[in-house]
């Protein structure tokens, strides 16, 4: 327990009032669409209909990138990325590394290689297109643009999010101090108690309880922002003159000395295979350096095994297609600072230990969602008899608040619609934009703000309902087909959304809809 | 000095000071921090402790009743560190890829 005197605890309260009113809004923006991007990789398979199990991995490509290899410009063999895209097909990105504006790129060839072997795509890329969205995972990329940079353009977008991020930081602190009895607080919430009551204890429950989680979401979120934005350049500068690539290599590359001698690349197979048995399970991704030459190194990465919690990640020797070691993520050999480092991804990202872990992150971001929400609402009610009116920034919160899940579901019919048209990748952002129109228009014109609550929260629980039936209708597979291609995932994540909108609308009904259910008035 | 006056020191102390300090250490420390096994600690530790050291900065520049204290930790670590860059551009060969044993 800290005990602050009074004028400190003071100074506190009024930080962790304006640290959420400041950005509140666009904190919850981040951190429940961070929430939804928990499960992207399950959305994307559910709103794309994949059915495929095997990954990309499994199956022989070995020849595939001798053949590319050698039809490829030796300039772009400086480095080969391959990853799965769509349907576990394969991704192969043969690339050279460039300055283009001060910001360090990756430009070459990318081809698409189908489940039967052949290549499905060539085109001259950059990592941006590479990485960016494509048609089948245009929503689970929208989810993750929205949570990364607000759909901002880079450095501003990362820059904002990491703000943002700081700024849970110091709500996140400011609430451990001003709780002056958090044992009693966690378990203190007393549901017959006038509703003022109520709504605070529930503010101070979930927040207590999300306390360390919220910690380590801003403080993980905050260095993701500005990693690359200002500190990579900046430590750059700092420790080798500018040569920002000098510093990724001498971080995430594997030094030795160098061989430019030309040799084939080694049995990719064996590799695979390898790679798969020791780690338990086939590679995310496949860095290969140096591709063609006789100091070519393959780096393969691993979701973490079952009792760890930081990736796998090996190392092979390109050329001779052999097991050199175990490498950590960051650095060539293990370290204090590689194994802090590697540690932040699985920590922001939940997912170290499959769906449960993903399942927990998941539920603490909607409770973060909560806290940030009527953590507004307090601030607000607290000023109801202020001499200037808020209303207009009462309706905003809600607007936000509740208009954010309808724009996202919004999104998501969008999407499921297009994407058979080919055209998901400019109707998903579409979609959440005129969702969030129809949001705003009805902040605008509803005669009261409990009326724009109901009307938000009916358009979310329906749109939901609605959800997996577009899915089928616009030629998803239906519950058998995913049951027969072993995809519990679609039928899971259908009845997910069923039961949300279910519930939303339940509690619609349970209640006086034109009561001013989330606004919260002054606990003190 | 007035409390007003005093109040926009600790604000500013506590928000583009700190974000100013954070930064400037954040760059300094690559060269003092050791290197580690891996030779990069010196590289990857700064880049990961960067929101923390903000965030002890803007607390303590909210927390400490003594202003001048704050201001004096401040500026101590920004001239440190701002110390050591210079020094570094100034007295070193530019564009070499040193890292620390």
């Amino acid at each position: 327990m800290i005990h602050l005197p009074k004028d400190e605890t003071k100074a506190m309260v009024a930080v962790h009032g304006w640290s959420g009113i400041l950005l509140g809004l666009l904190l919850y923006a981040v951190v429940l669409t961070g929430t939804a991007a928990v499960f992207a990789e399950e959305i994307g398979t559910w709103s794309a209909g994949h059915m495929s199990n095997q990954s990309a991995f499994e199956r022989p490509v070995g020849a595939v990138l001798q053949k590319l290899g050698a039809e490829t410009p030796a300039k772009y063999h400086e480095g080969v990325d391959l990853f799965e895209v769509d349907d576990h097909d394969l991704g192969i990105f043969f690339h050279r590394h460039e300055m283009e504006g001060g910001k360090l790129i990756s430009r070459g060839i990318f081809y698409t290689i189908a489940k039967d072997g052949r290549v499905a795509n060539r085109q001259a890329a950059t990592d941006e297109d590479v990485f960016g969205a494509r048609n089948d995972n245009a929503l689970s990329a929208f989810l993750v643009d929205t949570h990364v940079r607000l759909h901002l353009p880079n450095p501003w977008g990362l820059l904002l999010t990491g703000m943002v991020g700081l700024s849970m930081l110091i709500a996140a602190v400011s609430g451990l101090l001003i709780h002056r009895h958090l044992f009693k607080d966690i378990f203190t919430l007393r549901h017959h108690a006038n509703p003022v009551l109520v709504n605070r204890d529930k503010h101070s429950v979930a927040g207590t309880w999300s306390l360390p989680f919220a910690f380590i979401l801003a403080f993980t979120g905050s260095f993701f922002s500005f990693f690359g934005t200002v500190g990579v350049p900046i430590v750059a500068m700092a420790a080798f003159g500018g040569n920002q690539q000098v510093l990724q290599e001498t971080v995430f590359g594997n030094p030795g000395k160098p061989d430019p001698r030309p040799a084939a690349i080694g049995n990719f197979d064996r590799i695979s295979s390898d790679a798969l048995a020791r780690a338990g399970s086939a590679p995310t991704f496949v860095a290969i350096e140096n591709f063609g030459r006789a100091d070519a190194k393959v780096t393969t990465y691993h979701a973490p095994k079952n009792d760890a919690i930081a990736p796998v990640t090996l190392l092979y020797n390109g050329a001779l297609a052999r097991f050199e070691r175990i490498k950590p993520l960051i650095g060539p050999r293990p370290s204090t600072g590689g194994a802090l480092a590697a540690l932040m991804y699985p920590l922001h990202f939940g997912n170290f230990a499959g769906l449960v872990s993903k399942a927990i992150w998941f539920g603490l971001g909607f409770a973060m969602c909560y806290v940030t929400y009527t953590g507004l609402c307090l601030w607000l009610s607290r000023r109801q008899n202020a001499p200037r009116s808020l209303v207009w920034l009462e309706r905003m919160n809600m607007v936000v608040g509740l208009g954010l899940p309808f724009a996202l579901a919004s999104s998501a019919a969008a999407f499921l619609i297009t994407m058979p048209l080919r055209t998901a990748i400019w109707w998903t952002p579409a979609g959440f934009l005129i969702g969030a129109a129809v949001t705003i228009v009805a902040g605008c014109v509803a005669p009261t703000i409990a009326r724009l609550s109901w009307m938000l929260r009916f358009g979310t629980g329906m749109m939901m309902i609605l959800l997996p039936l577009l899915r089928i209708l616009s030629g998803g597979p239906c519950w058998s087909a995913a049951m027969a291609t072993q995809q519990p995932v679609i039928i899971s994540l259908d009845i997910a959304f069923i039961l949300a909108g279910g519930w939303i609308l339940a509690r619609l009904r349970a209640r006086q809809p034109f009561d001013r259910l989330m606004t919260l008035q002054a606990a003190e | 000095m007035s409390p007003r006056s005093r109040r926009w020191i600790r604000i500013a102390l506590a928000g583009p000071g700190a974000i100013l300090v954070a930064l400037v250490v954040m760059a300094g420390m690559a060269l003092w921090l050791p290197g580690g096994s891996a030779g990069i600690d010196n590289i990857v530790l700064p880049l990961i402790l960067v929101p923390l050291i903000w965030t002890g900065l803007f607390f303590h520049a909210c927390l400490d009743r003594r202003l001048a204290r704050v201001a004096f930790i401040s500026v101590g670590l920004f001239l440190v560190h701002a110390g050591l860059i210079a020094h570094k551009f100034f007295d070193a060969p530019p564009a070499s890829a040193e890292t620390r044993p």
